[in-house]
């Protein structure tokens, strides 16, 4: 991929800024008695769904964001708002600086797109042939296309789909594929709605591997959205959470397990069946002498928790580490219903 | 900045629509000869069927089976360039928009005339009913003993245009519908055009007038072949202008243009509640 110094040059640029951006979905209702049936054809009701309201957020050029939330949050809204393929209700939408209503096809060649359960491969055609599609439409010179080619090829370890009918790939395949086609341009950001969907532990690994080296080689601004908060938090450096079309968090990842009481689990390895009762905290399992204990060091410092840990006898190893980001974010989400 | 829309341009992304046909005609050859013949004698069928009743009979309504054969080349000109540039629902748009699809053409950096103008393009196995029309054409002008100007061979390039001018504004003006109906009105554009094809094969000629001007207003049937042809042979129907189709492609491209365009509208503001994960490209 031509390499850009974009986060040197202008390392606080703007790539991405919403401004009081509300989005409001029209949703047809209708009970299934007779009467409802009728009174459809009259007056049909409708209720109003905010997928957004005045969501306001700024990304910098060079991030790596994660964008989460529960189902129906607002994420792929958020996404399809972006890429210009919805008008927002109201509010201003910058990408680059520039508008994805009226500038869709000046943006379009900058921005790169991937939904997780769509593709843009043809699909009774090899894979190589899409690219070639690809770089006709969008206009790629030769020799950024040669070398973007040869660098997603080794990558994402394609080299031996690039002859192979897209519609003979597995899903793992498919996506690095995709990936692939759509890194081709050099685009200045990526949107990933759901990339790692249905991929296997493999597959997933090695587009993680990759997201992250272009964000960090290249300065390539990626915004994610995943279900998977694991992968989430390995790849992106801020999370910014969505729930009921507002956004409720924005920051690291260490600062959305402080908003939960800063969870910790420790784990103590025991000697002779030996039983450790640990103050404060709730016992998670206990199985063949390793016990794995949650506690919340909102509530009890680091300082007492080492006090009560060197208390304890026939304890022959600790192991204390952050709670699970999916724990976290299930707190989160439970604490917002 | 955006690159230009250069003559250049169009023709290189007709190209590598091109080659991708000629690349699946290759591949698959059996498959997509299979395709071709099948396209081909579906057209020649309903034609010949016409042609055969004129033989019969002496001619149709005032026009001798020689004229008949020269619309029936018309229409297999009409049907070969609706294949050769309407093969990927570039055409019957309602499927797309149906489907939800749209959203694949937002994210390319072109207008979506241009995206829709070439990605269809297949020459190679759709091109089949068009060469069959040349050849009709050739021995209708000959059976006839037309002259051949360069004049004349414009106003059949002309016209032709004009009926797939209206081709097209009848297929987005209906498919304009499923921007508001995703699931009802995905094949609406089939169903408008397939639906009434075989009625645009037949001549109007000697038709009372309350069938010929519903044809040629309300339903522009005979717009496809019939009045066209008589326009190239010199004698427009029903003592209307040779420019009545022109004006009638104008009118109705600018009406299917502007309910197109709010259909559009509506679908970025409210999104499409359906996504089909096939049938957008070949």
């Amino acid at each position: 991929m031509s390499v850009k110094v974009l986060t040197d040059t202008f390392p606080t640029a703007s790539a991405v800024s919403l401004y009081n951006v509300t989005k409001i979905f029209t949703q047809w209702q209708r009970d299934n008695s007779g009467k409802g049936i009728l009174r459809n054809l009259i007056k049909p009701e409708k209720k109003e769904i905010s997928a957004l309201s005045d969501v306001a957020f700024d990304i910098k050029q060079g991030e790596f964001v994660a964008y989460a939330g529960p189902n129906g949050a607002g994420k792929s809204t958020t996404m399809k708002l972006l890429s210009g393929m919805l008008l927002p209700t109201s509010g201003e939408i910058s990408v680059l600086s520039m508008s994805p209503q009226k500038q869709r096809r000046e943006l379009m060649s900058k921005l790169g797109v991937l939904f997780g359960n769509r593709t843009e491969l043809w699909w009774d055609h090899p894979v190589i042939q899409s690219f070639e599609w690809k770089k006709v439409v969008w206009n790629i010179p030769e020799p950024m296309y040669r070398e973007n080619l040869e660098m997603v090829t080794e990558l994402l370890d394609i080299g031996g789909l690039l002859k192979t009918f897209a519609r003979e790939l597995s899903l793992g395949q498919r996506m690095r594929a995709d990936l692939a086609m759509m890194l081709l341009h050099s685009p200045e950001i990526i949107l990933l709605d759901e990339p790692t969907l249905g991929l296997d532990v493999i597959a997933k690994r090695q587009m993680i591997n990759f997201l992250k080296k272009i964000n960090r080689e290249n300065g390539v601004t990626i915004i994610v959205t995943s279900h998977d908060m694991d992968d989430l938090e390995e790849m992106a450096q801020r999370i910014l959470m969505i729930s009921d079309g507002k956004v409720a968090y924005d920051g690291d990842f260490d600062g959305l397990r402080k908003i939960t009481g800063n969870l910790t689990r420790v784990v103590l390895t025991t000697e002779n069946g030996f039983m450790p009762k640990l103050q404060n905290a709730v016992l998670l399992s206990s199985e063949n002498g390793v016990h794995e204990f949650e506690i919340d060091l909102a509530k009890t410092p680091i300082k007492s928790l080492m006090r009560l840990l060197s208390e304890l006898n026939g304890v022959c190893d600790v192991e204390i580490k952050k709670a699970p980001i999916e724990q976290v974010i299930a707190s989160v989400y439970s604490s917002w219903e | 900045m955006v690159d230009k829309i250069t003559f250049t341009r169009i023709i290189k992304l007709l190209a590598i629509s091109a080659k991708m046909d000629l690349a699946w005609l290759l591949r698959d050859t059996k498959y997509a000869l299979a395709g071709i013949i099948a396209d081909i004698i579906s057209n020649l069928s309903i034609v010949s069927g016409v042609f055969l009743i004129s033989v019969r009979f002496g001619g149709i309504g005032g026009m001798s089976a020689d004229e008949v054969l020269f619309m029936m080349a018309y229409s297999t000109l009409v049907t070969g360039i609706f294949i050769m540039f309407g093969s990927g629902n570039n055409i019957h748009i309602s499927r797309i928009i149906g489907r939800g699809q749209l959203e694949h053409l937002f994210t390319q950096p072109l207008p979506l005339k241009v995206q829709l103008a070439t990605c269809g393009f297949c020459p190679f196995t759709g091109g089949g009913n068009f060469a069959f029309g040349v050849i009709l054409m050739i021995n209708a002008v000959n059976r006839l003993g037309l002259r051949i100007s360069l004049g004349w061979l414009l106003s059949l390039a002309a016209y032709l245009l004009i009926t797939m001018a209206v081709i097209v504004a009848r297929a987005y003006l209906v498919s304009s519908m499923a921007f508001y109906a995703p699931v009802a009105a995905e094949e609406i554009s089939y169903t408008a055009i397939d639906g009434t094809w075989f009625m645009s094969t037949f001549p109007l000629s000697g038709m009372p007038l309350f069938v010929q001007i519903p044809l040629l207003t309300i339903l522009p049937e005979g717009l496809m072949a019939w009045f066209p042809s008589l326009c190239l042979l010199g004698r427009p129907p029903l003592g209307l202008s040779a420019v009545y189709p022109m004006l009638y492609a104008i009118i109705l491209s600018l009406i299917a243009g502007y309910i197109f365009r709010k259909g559009l509208n509506y679908y970025v503001s409210k999104g499409s509640n359906r996504y089909v994960p096939y049938g957008f490209r070949r």
